[in-house]
Order: C-alpha cells, then sequence, then structure tokens
C-alpha cells in the first residue's frame, strides 16, 4: 500500500468525529494525505457537473471567500461546481477535501487531474472504497452520504429540480445538517433546484457571510469574518482588483452578460463592426474581465 | 474483307487508343469478339446485331471476327459499340474506309439503332486530339462536350443511320457548336443561390469570406435549423471565378462520372458536394475495380460540404487527410495505379453537442461529459487541417424579417478576387497559391508582426494556451484578413479577429 494512504477504521482514534455521528457510519475510511480537522468548521460545496459559467464563478467566490476565513471545503471533485470549488479554495491558501466514488488512487473525472492534485498540498483525498476500485454508479449516493457527513453545512450552488445533488440534500437532512442554496433567476433550470430548496426552507446564501454566521451560531465567540466575506457582488470589480476599460472595451462589456452571448447578439446590439468588436473582446479577455466559454459565446467573468 | 476502326478506353482519368478491327471470311455464320473485353463490351455482340438489322441492313452468313487491339487492356465501357458496327459495315463495305482511318468513333447503341450518350467523351477527345486524330464522330448528347476540345471536329449523330450516311458524306450532321473557350474573368455561371439570400448570420458570412480569400478550410458550428447548410450552399458563389484551365479539369472528371447533363458542355460553376453522412470511405475518395473519383474528387475545385461532421464514420474522415494535404487521390488497383485531382475547400458542419443546444444551458440536455464525447469523434489529425472555426447562433425573427437585404456574393466575391490577387502576386514563383499553403518557415518569411503584434500574440499563447499549431494558422488566418483590406503589414485587428475564428481545441472545448 502506497505510505501516503491510510486505512482508518471506526474503532481508530484519528477516524473524524463528525462521521461517527451519522446514521450509517462506514466501517472504514482511505484517505491519502490529511483527514479535516475536527476543530475546524467545515463547508460542503455542491452541485451541477455541467455547470453554467455563472455557477463556476460563484462557486469560486464562495469557496474562496471561505477558505480565506478558516473554513475547510468539503466536496467531491466532480466536474463543475464540485472541482471550481475546490481549485478555488487551494487558490485562496485554504485546505479543501475531495471525497470520491472511487478508490483515492484513480483519478476520475481523468479532467480534474490537476485538481486532485492541488487538493492534496494543502487537504487530502478520503473514499470508502479500496484504492484501486474503478467509479462505479452504486459508490456516488454512498460518497455523497461521506461528504455530508464531514460538514456542517451544505452549500447547494446550481441544481437542476431532479439531480444528483438532491440526494445530497437528502442525507443532509437526515443527518440534522442545515442546507442553504444560491438563488437564481426562475427561468434557468440550473437554478431550478436551489430555488426549489428555498422554498422547502433552506437558508439563502446571499454571500458568504451569511453561511459563516450560520456557521457561528452555536460558538460563543463571535466569528471572523475577512473582507472578502462581506464584498458585494459586483461584476465590475474583476478579481479583487478594478479594472479599468477604454473606448469600445466599455461598450462590448456593457452588452455583455454573465449568461453565454454569442457574437451575432453582441454585434446586433451595438454599431460596432465585426472587427472592432473581435479586437475589443479579446483585450477583455486578455485582461480577464471576460471568458469564451464555448465558441464564440462570451461571458462577463466575476 | 478486313477493316478498322479507332476509339478510346479509359482508364481512370486518361484514354488511350483501341483499333476495332473487324473481318469477314468464309466459314460457319459466327460472330466472335475477342480482345480482353468485360462483359459489358462482350454484349455489344448482341446490341450491334440486332440495331443493325433494325436499321434495315443485315449482317450476312459468315464468319464475323471483331478485335480489339491492343489484346493487353481491359476494355469496359459501352463507348465502342458504335465503332464496332462501323467497323463491320467497312468491312461490308457499305462505308468507305478511307473516311474512318482519319477519325474516332465512341457510343453506345441500341437495339433500335438510337446512340446513346456514353460517360468520359471529354477526355476521350482531348486524347484523340494530342494523337493526331481530327475528326469524332459522338452521340449527339455528348456532341457539346466534346466541341469543348480544340482543333478537334466533333459531329454529334442520333442514330446509327445517321453515322452511315455520314460517313457516306450523304448527310450533313450538325456539328457540336464551338464554345466560346476565351478564358473570360467572368467565367461563373450565375448561380441559383446567393449571399444576400441569408439574413443575419454576420459571423459566419465573414468567417467564410476570409475562407474563400485564403483557401482555409472551415467548421461552422451551430445549432439545428440555424442555417449552416444553407451557407455552406452559398459558399461556392464567393469563391474567384475558374480558370479555362480549371472548368476542363472539373468537366473532365464529371464526364468520367457519367454526371454531365445532356448536351451539356463544359462545367463553368464551381461544384458544391454534400455528401450524406453515412457515405463509404470508397465513395470519398473513388474507389471500384476500375476506380471512378468519389465525392472529393466531384468537389474538385469546389467545396466539400461535410454536414454533421461527427456522424460520419471515422475511417471515412481520415481517408480525406492524404487527398487534402496532396489534392490528389492516389488508388492502387490490379489494373495500375490512378490518379484523381481533388483540389477542394472542405467546409464542414456540427452542432455544438448531440442535442444541439450547447451552450443553451437552459435548453441543452446533454451531459458534460456527452459534450465532451460528441466533439471527439472528430479525429485531431482533421481537425489541425481546419483554419477556420466559426458559430451560427439561432437567427431571432427580426433578423428573419429584416427588410434591407444582405450583402450579394458579387461584391463579397470582389473582395476576395482581390485579397486571391494580392497573394497571387506575393507568391509568384513559389509555388504557393493560397495562404492556406503557407508552411511553418514560409511564416516567418510572409507573417513579420510588428512589436505591437508580437506582444499581443504572447499575451494570447500564453493566456489562451495555444499550442504551435493553432499560433500558426492563427497567423495564416490573420494574413488572409490582412490581404483582404489590403494591408502589407498584419496589425492588431487582424490579429485578433483571427483568434476568434481559431479553431476549436478539444482540451478548452468546455470552460
Amino acid at each position: 500500500m502506497d505510505e501516503n494512504i491510510r486505512y482508518i477504521s471506526r474503532m481508530d482514534r484519528d477516524y473524524p468525529e463528525k462521521l461517527k455521528n451519522i446514521p450509517d457510519p462506514p466501517a472504514g475510511i482511505y484517505v491519502k494525505g490529511r483527514l479535516p480537522d475536527d476543530k475546524k468548521k467545515s463547508v460542503a460545496i455542491v452541485g451541477a457537473r455541467n455547470c453554467s459559467q455563472y455557477g463556476k464563478s460563484i462557486a469560486e467566490y464562495f469557496a474562496s471567500s471561505l477558505a480565506a476565513a478558516g473554513v475547510q471545503i468539503i466536496s467531491g471533485l466532480a466536474r463543475g461546481i464540485d472541482g471550481a470549488a475546490q481549485s478555488a479554495a487551494v487558490k485562496a491558501g485554504g485546505s479543501t477535501f475531495g471525497v470520491l466514488g472511487c478508490g483515492v488512487n484513480v483519478v476520475y473525472p481523468k479532467c480534474n487531474a490537476d485538481i486532485y492534485k492541488e487538493t492534496l498540498k494543502t487537504g487530502g483525498i478520503i473514499s470508502e472504497v479500496s484504492n484501486d476500485e474503478p467509479p462505479l454508479k452504486a459508490h456516488f449516493p454512498l460518497r455523497n452520504r461521506i461528504i455530508v457527513g464531514l460538514c456542517d453545512i451544505l452549500l447547494v450552488i446550481e441544481a437542476r429540480e431532479r439531480s444528483g445533488t438532491g440526494i445530497t440534500v437528502r442525507n443532509a437532512l437526515e443527518q440534522g445538517k442545515d442546507v442553504f442554496a444560491v438563488p437564481g433567476r426562475l427561468t434557468d433550470s440550473l437554478s431550478a433546484g436551489c430555488n426549489r430548496l428555498i422554498a422547502q426552507g433552506a437558508g439563502i446564501a446571499l454571500n458568504p457571510e451569511t453561511v459563516l454566521l450560520a456557521l457561528s451560531c452555536n460558538d460563543d465567540k463571535e466569528p471572523v469574518i475577512c473582507p472578502s466575506c462581506k464584498r458585494k457582488y459586483d461584476s465590475r470589480e474583476i478579481g479583487y482588483e478594478k479594472i479599468t476599460l477604454v473606448g469600445t472595451e466599455k461598450v462590448v462589456y456593457s452588452l455583455l452578460d454573465l449568461y453565454p452571448k454569442s457574437l451575432d447578439e453582441i454585434l446586433m446590439n451595438s454599431d460596432l463592426t465585426l472587427s472592432e468588436t473581435l479586437e475589443a473582446l479579446f483585450k477583455l479577455m486578455m485582461k480577464g474581465a471576460v471568458s469564451e466559454c464555448a465558441k464564440n459565446h462570451y461571458v462577463r467573468k466575476i | 474483307m478486313f477493316s478498322s476502326v479507332k476509339t478510346m478506353s479509359l482508364l481512370g482519368l486518361s484514354a488511350s487508343v483501341v483499333t476495332v478491327e473487324a473481318d469477314i471470311s468464309d466459314g460457319l455464320p459466327v460472330f466472335d469478339m475477342v480482345g480482353y473485353l468485360a462483359n459489358e463490351v462482350k454484349e455489344a455482340r448482341e446490341r450491334v446485331r440486332t440495331a443493325l438489322k433494325n436499321s434495315g441492313l443485315s449482317l450476312p452468313a459468315k464468319r464475323i471476327t471483331v478485335n480489339l487491339s491492343p489484346g493487353d487492356i481491359k476494355k469496359s465501357g459501352t463507348s465502342f459499340d458504335l465503332a464496332v458496327a462501323l467497323a463491320l459495315l467497312a468491312s461490308l463495305e457499305i462505308i468507305p474506309a478511307e473516311g474512318l482511318e482519319k477519325s474516332m468513333v465512341f457510343g453506345e447503341l441500341s437495339l433500335t439503332g438510337q446512340v446513346r450518350p456514353v460517360p468520359g467523351i471529354l477526355p476521350m477527345v482531348i486524347e484523340a486530339g494530342r494523337y493526331g486524330i481530327k475528326n469524332c464522330i459522338v452521340p449527339f448528347d455528348n456532341a457539346a462536350e466534346g466541341s469543348v476540345v480544340e482543333g478537334v471536329n466533333v459531329t454529334g449523330v442520333k442514330t446509327l443511320n445517321e453515322a452511315i450516311g455520314y460517313m457516306k458524306g450523304e448527310l450533313l450532321c450538325p456539328q457540336g457548336k464551338k464554345e466560346n473557350n476565351v478564358c473570360e474573368t467572368n467565367a461563373n455561371e450565375k448561380a441559383d443561390v446567393d449571399f444576400s439570400d441569408v439574413n443575419g448570420q454576420e459571423t459566419v458570412k465573414r468567417a467564410m469570406e476570409i475562407a474563400a480569400a485564403g483557401m482555409h478550410n472551415i467548421l461552422i458550428i451551430g445549432p439545428p435549423g440555424s442555417g449552416k447548410t444553407m451557407l455552406a450552399k452559398r459558399l461556392p458563389t464567393i469563391l474567384p471565378s475558374l480558370s479555362i484551365q480549371e472548368c476542363m479539369e472539373i468537366t473532365k472528371i464529371y464526364s468520367i462520372s457519367g454526371k454531365l447533363e445532356k448536351g451539356q458542355g463544359l462545367i463553368r460553376k464551381r461544384p458544391f458536394v454534400n455528401p450524406h453522412h453515412t457515405v463509404t470511405a470508397q465513395a470519398l475518395a473513388g474507389g471500384g475495380s476500375i476506380p471512378r473519383p468519389g465525392e472529393c474528387s466531384l468537389a474538385h475545385k469546389g467545396v466539400l460540404f461535410l454536414d454533421e461532421l461527427p456522424e460520419f464514420s471515422g475511417n471515412t474522415l481520415e481517408i480525406l487527410r492524404q487527398p487534402m494535404e496532396d489534392r490528389e487521390v492516389h488508388i492502387s488497383r490490379t489494373q495500375g495505379n490512378f490518379t484523381f485531382p481533388s483540389d477542394f475547400l472542405l467546409c464542414a458542419a456540427m452542432n455544438p453537442c448531440k442535442c444541439g443546444y450547447y451552450p443553451d444551458l437552459n435548453k441543452c440536455t446533454c451531459s458534460a461529459s456527452d459534450v465532451k464525447k460528441y466533439l471527439s469523434k472528430i479525429s485531431g489529425p482533421l481537425l489541425d487541417r481546419i483554419d477556420i472555426c466559426a458559430e451560427a447562433s439561432r437567427i431571432k425573427y427580426s433578423e428573419l424579417k429584416r427588410c434591407d437585404k444582405a450583402e450579394d456574393s458579387e461584391t463579397i466575391r470582389e473582395r476576395v478576387k482581390k485579397a486571391a490577387m494580392i497573394q497571387n502576386e506575393r507568391y509568384a514563383g513559389t509555388g504557393i497559391r493560397f495562404n492556406s499553403e503557407l508552411s511553418a518557415s514560409d511564416l516567418e518569411k510572409y507573417c513579420v508582426l510588428g512589436k505591437k503584434e508580437e506582444e499581443l500574440m504572447k499575451n494570447a499563447y500564453d493566456m489562451l494556451s495555444l499550442s504551435a499549431r493553432v499560433y500558426h494558422r492563427i497567423l495564416k488566418v490573420a494574413r488572409t484578413i490582412a490581404d483582404l483590406e489590403g494591408s502589407d503589414r498584419i496589425n492588431v485587428s487582424h490579429l485578433s479577429e483571427a483568434i476568434a475564428f481559431k479553431s476549436i481545441d478539444r482540451r478548452y472545448w468546455h470552460g
């Protein structure tokens, strides 16, 4: 067995306290890297694999702010929301833990190999199944219960009405964990699941501060809220610094949205020529204000 | 008595002279045909005999031997019928033998004595001219096609009797009218489609203009019903006009494939070939025991449009790699090696995902891996040969109903022509014709960047994690955009436009 991988049974001293308290705790878990610190707060960030660029940005926003405040981010290392949240947490200098539906040696999905490596730097990879087990369908609902088991709050970023995230939420309710959801537009099918959760009584995640306050409501001392958690969601502020836009860039940027717009749509709504528009779009991309999410579809970056 | 008539046998795009020898001598009444004949040539015996009978002539009860020489090349096709009939008639001294020596005869006979059109008249008449023949007798329906050739008199005949009358000098058959073969700049026939038919889709139109100007292969991505096919059909209308040489090449290919319409002369329109996605590799490249040109040769000097690119089988698409590189298809068979020209502009269209609505996540029902899987059906090497990629979005009602007419093909073509001329001058004597043919070393010579542009490309290279290959393609396309503008130097706006049209890179398809 790889030296970095440990098997921790329920009898073990290191077995996470939080996992012991769930209805059907795993008999043991395989861990590559570290285990989550029981003394620290943890938030699980989950959502759709096939998420929008907007969802990705929101996941990064919450994950980086929470991680900067010292919260551990738990997720499933999947495509979309999961991966985005975990890599943002690492970038913010926090620790993040990936719970897999396959063995800890198996990188699945392959496109997340980078995130897999990053996660190991500050956190760990956890799985209930043995090291080289392939990702089987049946493993995933079981994995979801561990994700929920390890966290204090479950945060849902983007989810369709009937989706895998639904199972995770059900687990959270069984285990008595708080669920927060990010609200979305009524017409977005990717936000339908989140809006439904809110209707059913989930917390509304307006910003990372809301989540932080909820995390510490049972504590005696005040939570440490860093400035980035209070930051209002303002897309003109890109990253943490202001970017200055000039001339045609302003025009083109004002036509863009957090939802993908095709080049034709942009052209139709402005008097600019194709080459002017493309030049402006390219400069905006270089400045990091805009990204091309699919061929000739552009979105604002947050 | 013995007599002989000359005709041609087709082999791929080339033709070789075949002499039909006929001898009628005493003996048991037999009609024998020899000379390494395919089945359809052997059957000429029955067609000729019946056609002669129905034309009021009968064969004597003698020993008839017909030989097609040289005896070592396989003769196939039905173009020998008329030559066999005339050779027999000369042996019977019904027609004079002298006239026959200076002529070549092509045509299929029906049982009633009608002369039917045959494929391959143009290459055969060209070869006849080269052989020194001044006179050709061809089926009436092929007369226009044959008379394209300079220096050869082509006579079209409708029936066997007409041919006999002509040989006897009794009947003057209408000669195929000589077409004006002067190389005109506007040799293109007026197309029945035009870019002004399409409202909106300015992005794709611009991408197509660039593709046409630099002969870049292009891929259009868009949801179903956004007009990808409609746009692609109009691509040939903005390509530069054909030279007479090019018209000949196209007509030759269509002639041997039997795809020329009745009475059609030179093809003056760039072909648009649109094979269904179930097409086999052989049908695309050319095949058969005696190979015939495939779809990619039929698209020679025109556009090969592959709709629903991911639906084509992998093998079929791989076949395209060699013709796209060499602009020729080489096929080897027991009969020999065949080469068909296939210098086409590849235009491919595809949906962004299986359901067709990605990146509209409200409509798209595909999972992230579905989208990836769909795209990965196109092999990397093929994607490497596509310079431009544009996105056709769903068209809005307001655009659909716009009153002002969109730009017409003629205006766009003028710009394309100008850009083609600039390229012609720049690459004179180098063997390069279009920007798309530039190699990496040529790029350093012809695509010199200024300081500002250099910096932009460096940023783009890092930010967009471009590969070296994509980087080169961006330069080529930027060169074409600069040529369209008549600018010597490649500047920032040319580069940013080229980057926007850069081909998709599978790694970055999702996010």
